[in-house]
């Protein structure tokens, strides 16, 4: 076999392994937030469908695809439709620079744990992140309503917003790290995580994150009491479905981003590492839902005060410290 | 300090959630265990009939007038002996919000809600309920009471017949 | 105009303005009973008692009966005050029975609303009540004694408005009862106000029993479509049904009551036998196809014959909208036949009244407000009924009326009435126009020369003149006469009564067109080939119905656009269903030029009633209403032009085309109308001659009558019950001739047909007449008034026998 097929091949096998991991992840994600906030609210959630109602989201996604698919009159048809798909892919995507384990040896191979190592991973990721918010702010737009209009333009003054804190809050790990790589950064962490080593950082980064993925309480594009669904109340259908499963993928990605970029990533002891880097992703997750059982939802004057003026200087100001003590330790 | 109350405010719903967490749910699994309703919900409507059998509705219209969402409608008519009751009567249950304004509006008792709550269709015109089907023989939750006996009307009985009338009066009389 | 402080707000009141009014300019209602705009005040239920706290009024007054003067400080929120009302509203209730429930008045119960209004809450009385026998008062109203407060607006309506005499106040003490002195029906024909007046549910309309409650109604601002008047009425209809009429207000018409015609007229929007959809050669289609192939059959007879054989006749039942439309589809389809009624010296007469009557026209409210009246030729209560009350209250205001009419008029009050043969009734106003009385003797002479100097000295005298009697001469004598009586300080006004509810509006379109006489002639050469019939009736209103009806039968294709189930439609080949009044919206022109708007009160539609057979509606989805095809007669015609038009459009293109009706965009429902500007049209020739019969003959007159013959009506089950029989009024001296004794069958013989009926003898009517009231659906249908006296011969049936 050449060697460029070979290469190919497994890019392909590693490629479907993580789509395959993701969307079921997605799914089974949406049914374990049901089911903890269920629990939280000393309810079952769903139990009904299958086995401890395991097979629920099959039935969602059958209800979905049965959907009337519904276009507005006026609509900007072309946008509407495109606009679910972008919020689904940008964040697929961003699932290609992840690593999720070091390289292991297949067939006398180094093959690197991530679909494509790229050395400005950070950078990537970045950039991915702020594509996505053209899903919310184009889905707003084309559906020709007050409602997802104003949750599009919500969501994207929010996205901009919290994107500088997150960025900001990502240059200490760099710069403790040496490197804009994934695989690199997570190797710098062997000795200690840099969640304990720099702690602001880790905390203004789940904080931008929690915003980033629009869940609450940074939940306002859809805020459902006052723009009854926000951006997709248009939407209907798997049209719907796009966007919901964008967001729970958006959820995975940023847990492993957390994970990657604070957590140590697949380091850890005895369990095999993609074990580790699994179990972190998924405690990430639950805190997401726990945040979500928790903590109301903030009045948007709150949430742009809160980013503004708390989150950005306090992310510069820990550039800065950061920037300093390294050079100091440098001596 | 400011500050510090809003930290702790944050921080302590977390330990809420999550001690809740790990509590037995409340919920009755509905149709493996079925509770029984309190003699006083509100659900499915009936028509109820006074002591003497007679029906107590009189298509008075306050029902359908209190409802919220409109489900009631009738015709209201008048039977040989000057009875004013309802030629039809039709609560269209796919609508009821089982707010029980009408059975609060109803000034004779004969709307009344029962605790009979299962009793959805799969077809909605199933769900709209005549007369025949909301008419009971029963007086429901106040048995006793028969409106003709206080309205002075002389249907059940005689003009000035009731308990606290007299009458009828002689209007050609001129003593004192 | 005395100054007055109510609740810390001053107002400016007239002159003569009682509290309770200034109170009430200033959005201050406080709760009353008895007091009525139009009752007056008697202080009766003591409920509107205010603190006069300064001025020359003293202490708790009852504000209805106290006159506002100048420096009056009121007060009505004084606890003392408010107390005092309670207490009012409590025993006023004591008595009440607890019914409300299977009352038909709750909802719309000014008791109810002043219970809640005065803080009456909680009953405190365990006593008994007092109940009282009820009475049956006939088809129109349900009595109901127990629920009364004593309030006394029955019997002031009933009695002093309306001038009944069968129905009062009876009973003392503990027992003041309101009813007649036995069971019966009420007789006046004002009857039906008892139901808007009484503010408990004493009085309820019995056509409306039980029906639908206020809340549920849909009402809206119309126009009576029953006689020429123009009465505003709020028609109010539920599940596709006009279930009543009451009556609206309009200061310048009816003010606040109307006739029982008027009120019971409505059931004709529901007859059985209706038109409800489209019919081409008795085949139901779609409206689609119905105009097309009316449209294809007209332009194939216009090919074949020009356009002058196309005629369209439109009448005084539609709306000005509608016959406005009509002129227009006439001028697309390029003929000049185009004529607004049926009966063409009725026609002649309207537009004479519309080209002359200009700055002298008077409304109801001038005729209320008149000091002296001559109704000539007009029979109020058979065709204006409410002209009647209107003249009643005008006596009761000290104004002096004379009737100059062969009839027994009979009018609510006290008036001079001088029986005049129809074909003197010229003669009469050309002696009072004149100023010279040769040609009347004795008494005559001098009841004119009475009248003539009664209206020469009054400051507000009115001409009242029916337009069947007088007819287009006498009309225009009437005009003449008005006009001479005229002084520059001081007009005279002058009031024509014409039979349709939009008369005035087509006399005006109409303008110096042909007549249908003209057109039935033109019909029965094979001139006019197809008639486009409008709302109209020619087999029962034209003049001479038979030749009408051999017209019709000529044609090669008459589309005829009705609401109602009329002779015509019988030789229709197209039938365009059209709404009635309550169901469309439109505008009438009244007898006196007054045009006023009406809107839709509800949809047309097969009343649920039927639909459910009587028991529950049907249990279907459907898509379409049944039997809510019908359409505004105006779209309907604009359909035919091919336009698809609003009446918004519709009236600003008549506004715009024509001055007269300038006024008729800014019109709104509800307001008090406006008269049509000037039209300065040429009088038009009069042309009719009376038969004038020799001595020891009779001349046979036919006349309107209250319940029998006008048109819409007719159709109204409501009113069956009321419906006269057939009679033939004689007077005394010509039964004495004849041998008839009163209540025999007599036969009559005359050009229209013979018919056997009874006689009523009569002292009051002119003799050498014979009357007979027409009756429709009757042995007399075919005779039809407002065609002047016809040469007739009366055999007693015995005699014939
Ligand atoms: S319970 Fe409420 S919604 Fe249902 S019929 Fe009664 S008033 Fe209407
Ligand atoms: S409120 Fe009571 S009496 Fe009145 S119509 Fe409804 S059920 Fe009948
Ligand atoms: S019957 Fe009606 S209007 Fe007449 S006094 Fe009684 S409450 Fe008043
Ligand atoms: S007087 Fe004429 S317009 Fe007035 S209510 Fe009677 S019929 Fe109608
Ligand atoms: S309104 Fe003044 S006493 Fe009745």
């Amino acid at each position: 076999m050449p060697e460029w097929l070979i290469t190919l091949t497994l890019i392909l096998v590693k490629l479907g392994l993580v789509f395959f991991v993701l969307l079921t992840g997605a799914a089974y994600l949406v049914l374990a937030e049901r089911k903890l906030l269920g629990r939280m609210q000393l309810r079952y959630g769903p139990n009904r469908v299958g086995p401890f109602g395991l097979l629920q989201p099959l039935a969602d996604a059958v209800k979905l695809l049965t959907k009337e698919d519904f276009i507005p009159a006026q609509a900007d048809k072309f946008v509407f439709f495109v606009a679910p798909g972008l919020a689904a892919v940008t964040a697929l995507l961003a699932f290609a620079v992840v690593p999720f384990s070091p390289p292991i040896t297949l067939f006398g191979r180094e093959v690197p744990m991530v679909v494509c190592d790229l050395n400005i991973g950070v950078l990537y990721f970045l950039g991915l992140s702020s594509l996505a918010v053209y899903g919310v702010a184009l889905g707003g737009w084309a559906s020709n309503s007050k409602y997802a209009l104003l949750g599009g333009i919500r969501g994207l003054s929010q996205l901009i917003s919290y994107e500088l804190a997150m960025g900001l809050s990502l240059v200490p790990v760099v710069l403790m790290a040496r490197s804009f790589s994934l695989t690199d950064i997570v190797l710098a962490q062997q000795s200690v995580p840099f969640a304990l080593l720099n702690p602001l950082a880790f905390l203004i980064f789940l904080v931008s994150v929690a915003a980033e993925s629009k869940r609450i309480p940074f939940d306002l594009p859809e805020a459902e009491n006052e723009l009854v669904a926000g951006f997709h109340t248009e939407y209907s259908g798997m049209r719907f479905g796009l966007f919901f499963v964008g967001e729970y993928i958006n959820m995975m990605i940023l847990g492993a981003m957390i994970t990657v970029f604070f957590l140590g990533g697949w380091l850890g002891p005895w369990l095999p590492p993609i074990v580790w880097f699994l179990l972190k992703v998924l405690a990430v997750a639950f805190f997401f839902i726990w945040v979500r059982g928790t903590l109301p939802r903030l009045r948007y004057d709150q949430l742009m005060h809160f980013g503004w003026k708390v989150l950005i200087p306090l992310s510069l100001l820990n550039v800065v410290v950061t920037g300093a003590v390294l050079l100091w330790r440098q001596g | 300090m400011n500050l510090w109350r809003d930290i702790k405010g944050t921080v302590q719903p977390f330990w809420v959630t999550l001690r809740n967490m790990l509590r037995r749910p409340v919920t009755v699994r509905y149709p493996e265990q079925k509770r029984t309703p309190p003699p006083r919900y509100r659900a499915r409507i009936v028509l109820t009939r006074d002591p003497d059998g007679g029906e107590r509705c009189v298509a008075c219209y306050l029902c359908s007038a209190a409802c919220p969402v409109d489900c009631i409608s009738m015709q209201a008519a008048e039977a040989p002996d000057g009875r004013r009751h309802a030629a039809w009567f039709r609560i269209n249950f796919a609508r009821c919000i089982y707010c029980g304004l009408c059975a609060e509006a109803c000034p004779t008792l004969a709307i009344q809600m029962t605790p009979d709550f299962a009793f959805c269709k799969d077809e909605p015109l199933r769900l709209v309920y005549e007369k025949e089907d909301l008419l009971i023989n029963d007086g429901g939750k106040d048995r006793e009471y028969n409106f003709y006996r206080h309205a002075g009307i002389g249907v059940v009985n005689p003009r000035g017949g009731n308990d606290d009338e007299y009458g009828p009066v002689d209007v050609k009389s001129n003593l004192p | 105009m005395p100054k007055l402080t109510i609740d810390n707000q001053s107002v400016e009141v007239p002159d003569g303005t009682n509290v309770l009014e200034a109170a009430k300019r200033l959005g201050i209602v406080i709760p009353h009973f008895c007091y009525h705009e139009a009752l007056g005040a008697v202080g009766a239920c003591r409920l509107c008692a205010m603190k006069f706290e300064d001025g020359p009024v003293k202490g708790i007054q009852m504000a209805c009966m106290v006159t506002a003067q100048e420096g009056m400080v009121v007060s009505t929120l004084d606890a003392a005050t408010v107390e005092f009302r309670a207490h009012v509203i409590e025993w006023l209730m004591m008595n009440h029975p607890h019914d409300c429930p299977v009352c038909d008045e709750g909802g719309e119960c000014q008791l109810q609303d002043m219970t809640v209004a005065g803080g009456h809450t909680l009953r405190r009385y365990r006593g008994l009540k007092r109940t009282y026998p009820n009475q049956q008062l006939g088809p129109f109203i349900e009595h109901e004694m127990n629920r009364c407060i004593q309030c006394y607006r029955c019997a002031r309506t009933y009695q002093d408005y309306c001038g009944g005499e069968d129905f009062g106040v009876l009973g003392t003490n503990q027992r003041v009862y309101f009813g007649r002195f036995r069971d019966g029906r009420l007789e006046s024909p004002f009857s039906g106000n008892l139901v808007d007046v009484c503010p408990t549910g004493v009085f309820t309309d019995k056509a409306f029993r039980f029906k639908s409650r206020y809340w549920d109604l849909e009402e809206a601002p119309s126009v009576c479509p029953h006689c020429g008047l123009g009465c505003a009425t709020i028609p109010g209809g539920r599940y596709r049904e006009l279930q009543r009429v009451r009556a609206g207000s309009n200061r310048q018409t009816n003010g606040f009551f109307i006739c029982d015609r008027g009120r019971f007229g409505y059931g004709h929007a529901a007859h059985a036998a209706r038109p409800r959809v489209p019919l081409v050669d008795g085949q139901e289609v779609d409206w689609t196809q119905a105009l097309a192939a009316a449209r294809a059959r007209l332009d194939k007879i216009i090919a074949a014959h020009g356009p002058r054989s196309v005629a369209l006749l439109g009448s005084s039942r539609a709306g000005l909208e509608a016959n406005a439309q009509l002129r227009s589809l006439a001028r697309l389809l390029g003929t000049d036949r185009v004529v607004f009624a049926a009966h063409a010296p009725r026609d002649w007469t309207a537009r004479t009244l519309a080209a002359g009557l200009g700055a002298q026209a008077s409304s109801l409210d001038d005729v209320r407000r008149s000091d002296c009246l001559l109704l000539i030729g007009a029979d109020p209560l058979a065709e204006a009924p409410l002209l009647a009350l209107a003249v009643r209250q005008a006596v009761r205001g000290g104004a002096r009326a004379a009737i100059i009419d062969p009839r027994p008029v009979a009018l609510p009050c006290a008036t001079a009435h001088l029986p005049l043969a129809p074909w003197r009734l010229g003669q009469a106003l050309a002696a009072l126009g004149d100023n010279d009385w040769s040609r009347f003797e004795g008494q005559e002479a001098v009841f004119l020369e009475g009248v003539h100097e009664a209206l020469a000295g009054a400051r507000h005298p009115i001409v009242i003149g029916g337009a069947d009697l007088l007819g287009p001469a006498g009309m225009r004598q009437l005009l003449e006469l008005a006009r001479r009586l005229s002084r520059e300080d001081r007009p005279c006004g002058a009031m024509g009564v014409l039979s349709g509810p939009n008369s005035y509006g087509a006399a005006l379109l109409a303008g110096d067109g042909p007549d249908f006489e003209e057109l039935s002639n033109a019909m029965i050469t094979g001139e006019v080939r197809a008639l486009i019939c409008l709302e109209s009736d020619p087999l029962t209103q034209a003049a001479d119905p038979a030749h009408a009806g051999l017209a019709l039968a000529r044609l090669d294709l008459l589309v005829a656009l009705d609401s109602l189930p009329t002779k015509t439609l019988g030789h229709a080949q197209i039938i365009l269903p059209t709404t009635v009044t309550a169901e469309g919206a439109g505008c009438f022109v009244n007898n006196e030029g007054r045009m006023q708007t009406f809107m839709r009160v509800l949809a047309p539609g097969l009343p649920l009633r039927e639909t459910g057979g009587g028991g529950h509606p049907p249990r279907l989805f459907m898509a379409d209403t049944p039997g809510a095809a019908p359409r505004p007669a105006w779209e309907i015609l604009a359909g035919l032009q091919g336009r698809a038009a609003s009446l918004a459009e519709l009236r600003d293109a008549l506004a715009r085309e024509d001055v007269r009706f300038a006024g008729l965009t800014a019109l709104a429902a509800e307001s008090e109308g406006q008269r049509v500007a000037d039209a300065g049209l040429a009088l038009p020739a009069t042309r009719v001659e009376d038969y004038v019969p020799r001595d020891g003959e009779l001349a046979l007159l036919v006349c309107e009558a209250l319940f029998g013959s006008e048109e819409t009506a007719f159709y109204s089950a409501p009113l069956d019950p009321v419906r006269p029989e057939p009679r033939l009024i004689l007077h005394e001296r010509d039964a004495g001739r004849l041998g008839v004794t009163p209540g025999e069958q007599v036969r009559l013989h005359s050009a229209v047909e013979e018919v056997v009926l009874p006689v009523e003898i009569r002292a009051d009517s002119a003799p050498g007449v014979a009357i007979l009231p027409r009756v429709r659906g009757s042995l007399v249908e075919a005779f039809v008034p407002g065609v002047g006296p016809q040469p007739c011969r009366i055999n007693r049936e015995v005699d014939h026998a």
